[in-house]
């Protein structure tokens, strides 16, 4: 994991992990610590741990093949989080399932925007979070 | 905190309940989806779960719960679950399950609700 203050208020951290079931913990754990640098409150600090496993998981599905890129990026009271699957049979890795939808339910509830793409011909996922006054 | 997932069940009143505590995510559902799935296949409709130990649920274990609710409805039984603390509940809530499980705040009012 590399960590880049480029000013006061800003700070990158980039993180790449294989895609492993029990590893998915440390983009958990990065969203954390990166949120509690910040001076997010714990609500706050949960809600982003949630919506990053989801957004992890709606990229790898149940697959355990390749690399999983993860850039954070914290910005005055924003965390920015961008992730992208990396693996040498490129797909996205949608579970197709009612998980699929239910995962899709958690993240519009817990951060303020989200959403995919193909980048590069990757698939890519992106979220923001605001720091919320009662977090 | 203890972040580590652990499972087990007993049976209360002839009820069986499964008690998980820790995180359950991608790497931990799985040894409580076959734990359930056991049980169901061996002709108990109606399964106790009991998550007032864990800390952390993803939807990989919102679909381990919602997969063994339907089997045990299927079979005429119920999947009764017990959670008190309000974030785990809020999962629950923010995917609209609080409206498709029966929620506890006690194992003894779950067991109790299905005798």
């Amino acid at each position: 994991m590399s960590m880049v203050q480029r000013k006061t208020s800003t700070v990158s951290v980039d993180l790449s992990i294989p895609v492993q079931a029990d590893l998915v913990v440390l983009a958990r754990l990065a969203a954390a610590t990166v949120a509690s640098r910040a001076g997010f409150g714990v609500e706050d600090i949960e809600d982003l741990r949630l919506a990053v496993e989801e957004l992890c998981l709606s990229l790898v599905g149940s697959r355990e093949d390749g690399r999983l890129h993860l850039n954070y990026e914290c910005e005055g009271d924003a965390i920015t989080v961008n992730c992208w699957y990396e693996a040498e049979i490129a797909a996205n890795g949608s579970r197709g399932t009612d998980t699929d939808d239910l995962s899709l339910r958690i993240l519009d509830a817990l951060v303020d925007e989200h959403g995919h793409e193909l980048r590069d011909g990757r698939p890519s996922a992106w979220l923001c979070k605001r720091r919320t006054d009662g977090g | 905190m203890d972040q580590s997932f652990k499972i087990g069940d007993e049976e209360i009143d002839g009820v069986p309940v499964v008690s998980a505590s820790g995180e359950i995510d991608v790497a931990t559902a799985p040894p409580l989806r076959d734990r359930l799935q056991a049980l169901t296949t061996s002709g108990r409709s109606t399964v106790v779960v009991d998550l007032l130990g864990v800390t952390f649920l993803d939807s990989t274990a919102l679909g381990v719960l919602v997969g063994a609710l339907k089997r045990c409805r299927e079979a005429g039984g119920d999947l009764p679950l017990v959670i008190e603390e309000p974030r785990i509940l809020k999962v629950f809530e923010i995917t609209g399950l609080t409206g498709v499980f029966p929620i506890f705040d006690s194992v003894r009012n779950a067991v109790g609700s299905v005798k």
